[in-house]
């Protein structure tokens, strides 16, 4: 079974531990620390949420999963 | 049989003598030594820089004893969501630039409201008048004005709720629709408009009289931007005329009045116009809704998707609590394999929005419930039964949010089968419409950031066996002071007239957060009830000592007689016995204390109420024009503590709501509040009011006090949604704005003739 995810800002653990979730905690939160970690990933948060609001579905919640998975697994040693 | 002495049964209120002969003194009543009347100037630019104000002649004119401006302030950014203070965004009086139409810029205070008024015309304010944006779709976007810094593309707050798999569950479904609703705004409208007056003395303690939901919010919202401790700071709120969710805020009247009296060491009174009321306080909020909703063919429903845009006005005010709320109403009162919820505020140059009554659950259930009906319409299934199927029961967890510990929902679906199979074939011009929602009994957020219990209450019983009742729950001419007296009554086992209820005034009564999301039977109730037992247990221990019983257990206390529970015939008068228990104690008072603070209740609310809305209408065809010709309300409220109480809630929170879903429009023109008077701005009169008989569902919920649970806000949620549904069912035609106006029936019926038309 894989890892539960954290917030690599944050280190909290999303309600379920995955990555969407997760996704959903830093949407949420929404303070300048958790946006520019999203910034630095080459995302615009404001971007993505706007996209979330206006569009049928989950598309901005799953492409932030997969970035904060990615980054989650570079830190694994 | 009533198994209870006092509770439901009809108990006129506690104040209710004194409101009809005028002797309730309420805020705008008070008059002081040396009294000042207060005036505002506001702002008639809906965004704009404040480059200067010059008060120099209006100083001068005679009778002006003062004039403040955001300068003579501390400059604190306020608002309710203490404990986020990226939330706390509101300057009442802001120094350096104003985003709303009517925003408070400069405040007076003269001998006279004349004087006031007229010296108002003399301030020189000098605006850079900036560009404005209006509705939410437009300020998010990238070329909109930024309202506050920081707030990128004008996103105030985003809430997400979710449960299940939804992409799964929307699979499972055989048939999904999507529509999109616009709710409007709607004024509290409460009998006595915002006022205060304001008494600072020299040794730096701050009196004010307010017209309040909470004394405990004015007093500590008001200690953080006057730099005062709260202990300095009294707040008296003996009577207070209505707040529907609108006076737990500071306002313009309790700041500026408090600003000036601080400044004049003199008191000072303001009171709003109906029209300042309208334009410069705040409203229900409007909210654009989109509603994807998939249901299998014999009507399960599997999974649904909400996105939701609320106008949030200039400022934040209770607005964020009210956007997670409507989304987790919106999935009431109905169980769903998957939910998704995406909740956006957004600034807007317009009057901020926050909460009313309902909470951000009228705008849920005027589009879940009527996009219900359509379904069952579209799949030809009976629109009661497919909601029974679905809905929530006792036991049932939403996931994630909540455990409801009671539900008479299925009883209610009952009765308004039952009324509408006894209406019979009705009129051509006449309809009927359901609805269903369900409510909070109270929040369990602390977003205040208060360090006290939820709710207290002492009781105290005098030597001659009458009894003080301290709380901190705010009677808004709901009766809850009528309420907490039954409670304690029955808890201590005397009668009504026995208790004397002392709320609204911070300096004799506990810390308590007030009259708003129905918490006050659940919460203050609760707190009353335990701190009346804590006095009865003081009372029977001392009688038990000279009775010789087994166990204490074995006394009770009913209609004022001490008694052995196992041989009731065996007793002795409460009031001999209050005796022999104080001068056995030495002369001191009995005391006992109550409190209540939610534990482990989930995300939301310790219980939940239940409710259908029935409503028959007459719509005439060629004008649009609606009528409410009579109504039934199922309405689930665990048990009944006042029942007078519990009707006259019943009936005003139809009245609210159906003033909502027909009559209540807000039109804004570039920022401005075209209707802010109640010649143009319609809400529903007596002469419109149809009957509103009530099935009472009597169910036990475990969390409140007795068994009760909310009454009188949750009904404020399904009604227009009804409205909507019997205009449904008359003409076949969908009204997804609301209020609905004859115009839009009037249009919607030719649409759909010309569509006609055009398919032969």
């Amino acid at each position: 079974m894989s890892e539960p995810v954290t917030c690599p800002v944050c280190g909290k653990k999303a309600k379920t531990g995955s990555a969407i979730d997760c996704a959903r905690h830093m949407f949420g939160t929404g303070d300048k620390v958790h946006r520019a970690w999203v910034e630095a990933q080459g995302l615009s948060f404001i971007d993505l949420l706007i996209e979330q609001a206006t569009t049928p579905g989950n598309k901005s919640y799953i492409v932030l999963a997969e970035v904060i998975e990615k980054a989650q697994d570079k830190s694994r040693p | 049989m009533n198994k209870y002495s006092v509770i439901n049964t009809h108990v006129h209120n506690v104040d209710g003598i004194a409101k009809v002969t005028g002797r309730a003194v309420y805020t705008f009543d008070v008059k002081l030594p040396g009294m000042l009347y207060g005036k505002i100037l506001r702002s008639p630019h809906p965004h704009a820089k404040i480059v200067s104000i010059d008060c120099g002649k209006a100083m001068e004119f005679p009778g002006v004893v003062g004039v403040v401006t955001g300068k003579d302030t501390l400059g604190v950014k306020q608002g309710i969501w203490r404990r986020y203070q990226d939330l706390c965004d509101e300057q009442i009086l802001p120094i350096d630039k104003v985003r709303y139409i009517g925003e408070p810029v400069a405040a007076v205070a003269a001998l006279t409201e004349e004087i006031a008024e007229q010296a108002l015309d003399l301030i020189d304010v000098h605006y850079e008048v900036l560009p404005s944006v209006y509705e939410p779709l437009d300020a998010i976007k990238k070329e909109a004005p930024e309202i506050h810094e920081g707030f990128e593309r004008n996103m105030n707050v985003t809430r997400h709720i979710e449960w299940g798999d939804v992409e799964a569950a929307f699979e499972e479904a055989d048939y999904i629709r999507e529509d999109w609703f616009k709710c409007g705004g709607q004024a509290h409208m409460c009998m006595e408009t915002r006022a205060a007056v304001s008494s600072y003395t020299p040794e730096g303690k701050l009196t004010v009289y307010h017209s309040t939901q909470s004394p405990y919010y004015t007093q500590g919202l008001l200690a953080g931007v006057l730099g005062l401790k709260e202990g300095h700071i009294r707040v008296i709120s003996p009577y207070v005329g209505g707040g529907f969710g609108g006076k737990f805020e500071l306002d313009g009247a309790v700041f500026c009045s408090a600003v000036l009296s601080m400044k004049l060491c003199r008191p000072v009174k303001i009171v709003f116009t109906r029209e300042e009321d309208f334009i410069a306080t705040k409203r229900r909020t409007p909210m654009s809704y989109y509603v994807r909703t998939g249901v299998k063919k014999d009507g399960t429903f599997c999974a649904r998707e909400a996105k939701v845009f609320t106008n949030g006005g200039a400022y934040t005010g209770m607005g964020a609590t009210a956007l997670y709320l409507t989304g987790f109403f919106h999935s009431f009162p109905y169980r769903w394999k998957g939910y998704r919820y995406d909740g956006y505020r957004v600034y807007t140059n317009t009057l901020p929005s926050s909460s009313m009554r309902g909470f951000g659950a009228p705008q849920a259930m005027f589009c879940s419930e009527q996009q219900i009906e359509w379904i069952a319409a579209d799949l030809g299934l009976d629109p009661i039964e497919m909601r029974r199927k679905n809905a929530h029961y006792e036991g049932y967890e939403v996931p994630g949010q909540a455990t409801i510990a009671s539900c008479g929902i299925d009883q209610c679906f009952d009765e308004i089968q039952k009324w509408i199979k006894e209406k019979g074939p009705l009129p051509s011009n006449r309809s009927i419409g359901i609805s269903a929602c369900g409510f909070m009994s109270g929040g369990i957020f602390n977003w205040f950031d208060s360090p006290y219990a939820f709710s207290s209450a002492v009781v105290t019983i005098n030597y001659d066996g009458t009894v003080e009742l301290h709380v901190g729950a705010q009677d808004i001419g709901q009766g809850s002071n009528t309420t907490m007296a039954i409670i304690c009554a029955e808890a201590l086992g005397v009668k009504v007239e026995d208790i004397k209820v002392h709320s609204g005034d911070t300096d004799h009564c506990p810390a308590d957060l007030g009259a708003w999301g129905s918490r006050q039977t659940l919460m203050a109730g609760n707190a009353v009830k335990m701190a009346a037992e804590d006095a009865k247990k003081q009372l029977l221990e001392f009688a038990y000592a000279q009775s010789g019983s087994n166990i204490i257990y074995d006394l009770d206390i009913k209609e004022r007689r001490v008694h052995s529970i196992a041989r009731p015939e065996r007793g002795s008068d409460y009031f001999d016995l209050v005796k022999k228990v104080l001068r056995g104690k030495e002369g001191q008072r009995i005391v006992g204390r109550g409190y209540y603070t939610p534990h482990r209740k989930g995300m939301i609310s310790p219980a939940y109420s239940y409710m259908l809305q029935g409503v028959e209408v007459e719509i005439d065809r060629e004008t649009g024009k609606i009528r409410l010709i009579d109504s039934l309300t199922a309405h689930d409220c665990g048990q009944p503590i006042n029942h007078l109480g519990l009707i006259g809630q019943l009936e005003g929170a139809f009245s609210m709501a159906a003033g909502y879903g027909y009559l209540e429009y807000m039109p804004y023109e570039d920022g401005k509040l075209m209707n802010p008077n109640l010649v143009d701005y319609k809400v529903i009169r007596a002469t419109e009011m149809p009957k509103v008989p009530v099935a009472e569902i009597d169910t036990y919920e475990p969390a409140g006090p007795y068994g009760a649970k909310e009454a009188g806000e949750g009904l404020t949620n399904p009604t227009a949604a009804a409205i909507g549904n019997a205009i449904f069912h008359a003409f076949g035609v969908q009204m997804k704005e609301c209020p609905i106006r004859p115009e839009m029936i009037v249009n919607a019926l030719k649409e759909k003739k010309a569509k006609e038309k055009k398919g032969n």
